[in-house]
């Protein structure tokens, strides 16, 4: 079903006909698998829908211009700055894409630490600006390559620098957006013309209604511009690497440091992550390399570090018993960054670290004290610049689980989630056998600790569908899991209640039926009568939980 | 009148519904130029369900409802109620600390709950909550957070609303729902607690954020029952520190280099008439300390607690004194008039009775506002400028910085005191607030907080904001019950 033509013109006469396609061959470049990212690959056979067009709108106004067009005509649009998750890929058949890839501009306010940035300034390039002028910005798990808007405005945000700079909503101090009935709302002081120093009020904010825990995922309408707050860098103004690719190593100087922690068991491990949380010690914290397994992590990190080494190095290293004895040293582990600002913050910091590791009984591991072995592991850990590591196993991974929020009740059930997936990885031929336990994630997820989140890594084969299968299978287990727990769904099911497996909407009915039963259905009860104000004609798919009030009223 | 007193003695006792003249007379002012209103009642409800059906009831009933949780004196108009017939819910009574957890480092409070009793219940488990500015004694902790009263530490401030995290809410329909992470779990405090989930998590539930539909809200939304506060470690060593300086914007750039690499636990700029209302118990104390103090002090406090305290005070110290000599200031653990031990223990202490402010003269009236650090100083001699015009006493005139959310931005305070008494001082005080107010505002100040003008001021400068905020109005609060008037253009 293509456009109609007057509809197609009327997008064209907005952006120019360079900057708008319906040619199949770029429709198609813009679906994703049904799952909660585009690079979390399922496990899904399915594709969402084709869009009726790509636009690339270049300012606001062009945006405004798009959206009451939509409006007028009802066609439903949905934006996407770096489109690595599945929510900004659209869920219907009368629908077109928005590709903010031509808004990308950068404006740092060094004094008041903040940078007001377009929707795809991509975290790598304000990352790069802001260590010009001493302050750095958070980079989300996904990677320097994704928009710090998106993750501000649109979609989760936390990564493993949060403990220091914050999750990206809890840096988000202004917002434009242009709503999805073609108003424009500026949040805060920016709404008055007063600057994009506070994103809140003017009396209840409205920035309420665009970002909550996770973020609208596109369904409140487009986000053209925010203002991010940054944060103190107090290393080289440039990121200088060395190292043959795709080893980069990074040495900042003496008042950084990159640590691996380890204890010797889950309560120890847990009583340092309190440490960590109730102090100012760490700049990054996060346990990365096991996302390699347990049983192979010591194994992978001598290869990745070394850029002549590859995978099928893999089975000789594992014969290597000094390197077994390191990946022994390491099961319960994290990675750490401290940053001193000055010469004495710095002793302060290190000494800190020794007295935590004295109090719980951890050390540092001593394979990643190894210059090259530090350098690689701060250059990585800073810039989150080396995300293919995540699909060098099998080609493609998932997350599962995703215990999340109490440390101290996530390291309760812990082993016995691994001992869960380790049975699949020796049982079954569908995922890679790296230990059951490779859980990764930040030692918090919130600005200052208190809340961690952790993904298991699960490799598998998205082109062998047995693979892709078993994966689900597992996956289906895992859910039985959190369900006994109460944690919520599997970290890769988290969209299961927004779209459907086959990459469409729902219906409101549909959604009517899964939120009246719902612990507290008046929020989503809220969120319908919200949409119902802005988003009169329903254009941007059904990410946002709603349930018609009427089911409610009277009960 | 009388079948509405029914209703409310139906949900609350009769013991909890007052009409008597002098109460209600209590309640129709504050002291603030607000104009006094009287309601027709006050009720004091005791529990989280007789609030949801007090709602339920004014909504059938269209009776106006002000919530009010502090006890008097008030200050900023917005427990005066700004229409007739409406019925005070004062919460003072709901003041139970509902649970500490030292691992968690979180409390939830009721309304009624005040600072010295929520600071003594967590210093038992090592703990305290970051302040506001010498909180008066019966002050509600839950509506200082609520209304995002500033905090004297911006850099534990990683999300604007902290330290408050989730809350249990009755919306004016009627309605009510858990806040933040605590909307995702069954409604029922025990049951969350049972699985390991302390309420900890302040955005959402879901994918909009429902605290932000109360916060600064003036109780035009709802009614909040319950909070969730993310406490700190008590200090085992805490020291404040004093920079003075001959104008505002010579301390500029020490509190930028303070504020950016998060040294200090708590910092903040005043003028010396400031500070001396702060520390002085008397009118003539506070003459005394106008003529000692320097200019402009910046107060910088360090702490440590259960990591090598002594060894990051220490390093803090020394730091902390190296930029201000890298700025041509002196860095003093005590000045003429005012020790930083006396400035630390009056900033972050109660005071009992009236309000610090109102020792210099009787009343006062304040004017304040967001922006950023580098601009403080052309809204400072804006104001300086506007009170000479006014013929206003300019060295009783008082401000106050306090950088917020990490530093990004700054709350500016000016403090207009007066004698009520003296009705021409009253008028002139008034009409300078009016002309300031308007006057700010045209600068750039921003009234994140817009109580009583400030609401037409502010909102008037931003239709859309304002649209959407009618919009909300009317979801969570169809019959305009809630606090109605407030946040308004008129
Ligand atoms: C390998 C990998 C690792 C990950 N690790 C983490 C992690 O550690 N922490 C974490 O928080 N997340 C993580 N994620 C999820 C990830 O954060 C989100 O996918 C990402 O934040 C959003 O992707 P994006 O930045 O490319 O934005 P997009 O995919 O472009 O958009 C994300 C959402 O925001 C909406 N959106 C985008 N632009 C706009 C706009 N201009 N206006 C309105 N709405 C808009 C989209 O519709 C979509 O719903 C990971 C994802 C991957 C693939």
């Amino acid at each position: 079903m293509a456009l109609a033509r007057e509809v197609y013109q009327a997008f064209e006469d907005i952006v120019g006909n360079r900057n708008i396609s319906e040619d199949i061959g770029v429709c198609e470049t813009y679906r994703s698998i049904p799952s909660q990212t585009s690079a979390h690959y399922g496990p899904s056979k399915e594709w969402t829908p084709l869009p009726q067009a790509v636009i690339l709108p270049g300012s606001t106004e062009e945006v405004q211009n798009i959206v009451k067009i939509c409006n007028k005509y009802g066609i439903e649009f949905k934006a996407g700055s770096t489109f690595w998750a599945t929510m900004a890929y659209i869920g219907g058949d009368n629908a077109v894409q928005l590709d903010m890839r031509r808004m990308k501009s950068i404006e740092i306010d060094a004094k008041n630490m903040a940078a007001v940035v377009e929707p795809f300034a991509i975290a790598g390039t304000i990352q790069a600006e802001a260590m010009k002028v001493g302050l750095n910005v958070q980079i989300p798990g996904v990677g320097c390559s994704s928009s710090t808007l998106a993750s501000s405005s649109g979609w989760a945000g936390f990564g493993p620098a949060s403990i220091f700079m914050g999750a990206n909503p809890e840096n988000l101090l202004g917002a434009e957006w242009v709503l999805p009935n073609g108003e424009i709302l500026r949040t805060g002081s920016l709404g008055s013309g007063d600057g994009w120093f506070c994103g809140e009020g003017p009396g209840p904010s409205t920035r309420g209604i665009l970002r909550g825990i996770f973020g609208p995922a596109g369904s409140m309408g487009v986000c053209t511009k925010i203002a991010t707050r940054l944060h103190p860098w107090p290393g080289p103004k440039q990121f200088r690497t060395y190292g043959k690719a795709p080893a980069y190593k990074a040495d900042f100087g003496d008042n950084f440091k990159c640590y691996t922690l380890c204890y010797p068991d889950w309560e120890s491990w847990a009583r340092s992550v309190q440490y960590f949380h109730e102090s100012d010690v760490l700049y990054i914290g996060h346990r990365q390399f096991n996302m390699f397994g347990r049983n192979l992590k010591a194994f992978m990190l001598n290869i990745i570090t070394d850029p002549e080494k590859q995978l099928s190095d893999l089975p000789e290293l594992l014969k290597d018993p000094e390197i077994q004895k390191h990946n022994d040293n390491m099961k319960h582990d994290y990675q750490v960054v401290i940053a001193g600002m000055t010469k004495r913050d710095m002793e302060y910091k290190e000494k800190a670290i020794d007295y935590i590791l004295e109090q719980t009984g951890g050390w540092k591991h001593e394979m990643m004290l190894e210059k090259e072995k530090h350098d690689y592991a701060l250059a990585y850990m800073t810039r989150l610049g080396h995300k293919n590591l995540n699909y060098v196993m099998c080609g493609a991974y998932e997350g599962t689980f995703g215990l999340s929020g109490n440390v101290w009740k996530t390291i309760q059930v812990v082993e016995e989630a691994s001992a869960q997936k380790r049975k699949w990885e020796t049982e079954h031929t569908c995922i890679a056998a790296t230990g059951g336990d490779s859980a990764m994630g930040g030692v918090s997820s919130l600005g200052g600790g208190g809340a961690t989140g952790w993904e298991f890594f699960t490799n598998f084969d998205s082109y062998e569908l047995e693979s892709v299968q078993g994966t689900s299978d597992m996956v289906d287990e895992n859910q039985a899991f959190h369900n006994k727990y109460a944690f919520g769904p599997d970290f890769c099911r988290w969209n299961s209640d927004v779209r459907h497996v086959n990459g469409y909407s729902y219906t409101q009915e549909e959604h009517d039926e899964m939120f009246a039963k719902a612990p507290q259905p008046w929020i989503y009860a809220y969120q319908y009568k919200i949409r119902e104000a802005v988003n009169p004609n329903h254009l941007c798919g059904s990410y946002l939980r709603t349930l018609s009030p009427g089911k409610l009223e009277g009960k | 009148m009388e079948s509405l007193k029914k209703k409310l003695v139906g949900i609350v006792g009769a013991r909890n519904v007052i009409d008597n003249r002098d109460v209600l007379d209590s309640y129709s002012k504050d002291e603030s130029f607000a104009t006094p209103m009287k309601p027709w009642f006050v009720v004091k409800p005791e529990n989280a369900a007789q609030v949801k059906e007090l709602v339920k009831s004014a909504r059938e009933t269209e009776t106006p409802l002000v919530p009010v949780s502090s006890g008097a004196p008030h200050f900023k108009g917005d427990t005066v109620p700004s229409v007739p017939q409406s019925v005070i819910v004062d919460l003072s009574g709901m003041n139970k600390i509902i649970s500490v957890n030292r691992q968690q480092r979180m409390a939830v409070i009721e309304p009624g709950v005040t600072y010295d009793q929520l600071q003594e219940a967590l210093a038992k488990e090592g703990m305290t909550l970051a302040v506001s500015l010498r909180p008066r004694a019966n002050k509600s902790v839950l509506t200082s957070v609520l209304e995002m009263e500033p905090r004297l530490n911006c850099i534990h401030q990683f999300n604007y609303t902290e330290p408050l995290r989730c809350s249990e809410v009755t919306f004016g329909d009627g309605n009510q729902i858990y806040t933040g992470e605590a909307g995702n779990g069954p409604k029922d405090l025990q049951t969350q607690w049972d699985l390991g989930k302390w309420q900890v998590m302040s955005n959402g539930p879901n994918m909009m954020d429902f605290l932000r539909m109360v916060m600064q809200a003036q109780g035009s939304m709802g009614i909040v029952t319950w909070v969730s506060l993310k406490c700190e470690l008590l200090p085992s060593i805490h020291k404040m520190y004093l920079v003075p300086a001959k104008k505002s914007v010579d301390l500029e750039d020490f509190l930028y280099k303070v504020v950016r690499v998060r040294f200090s636990d708590k910092q903040f700029i005043m003028n010396k008439a400031c500070l001396a209302s702060l520390l002085a118990d008397s009118k003539e104390d506070i003459a005394k300390l106008k003529s000692e103090l320097p200019a402009w002090v910046s107060a910088v406090g360090i702490s440590g607690d259960i990591l090598l305290p002594e060894m990051k005070v220490s390093a803090q110290e020394q730091d902390i004194a190296d930029f201000a000599q890298d700025c041509g200031l002196q860095f003093l653990s005590s000045l003429p008039g005012a020790t930083g031990e006396e400035v630390l223990a009056r900033s972050i202490g109660t005071c009992e009775g009236k309000h610090w402010k109102q020792t210099a003269k009787g009343a006062f009236q304040d004017i304040f506002f967001i922006t950023t650090l580098d601009k403080t100083s052309v809204f400072i001699n804006a104001m300086y400028e506007l009170a000479i015009e006014a013929g206003y006493p300019t060295e009783d005139l008082g401000v106050y910085i306090q950088p917020q959310h990490m530093g990004t931005s700054v709350h500016l305070e000016f403090s207009l005191p007066y004698d009520p008494e003296n009705t021409k001082e009253a008028k002139m005080v008034k009409a300078l607030y009016t002309v300031a107010s308007e006057k700010m505002s045209s600068l750039g100040g921003y009234y994140a907080r817009p109580y009583d003008i400030w609401a037409n001021i502010q909102l008037k400068k931003d239709a859309q904001s304002y649209k959407v905020l009618q919009d909300l109005k009317g979801i969570f609060d169809p019959s305009n019950i809630m606090n109605t008037g407030k946040l308004t253009l008129k």
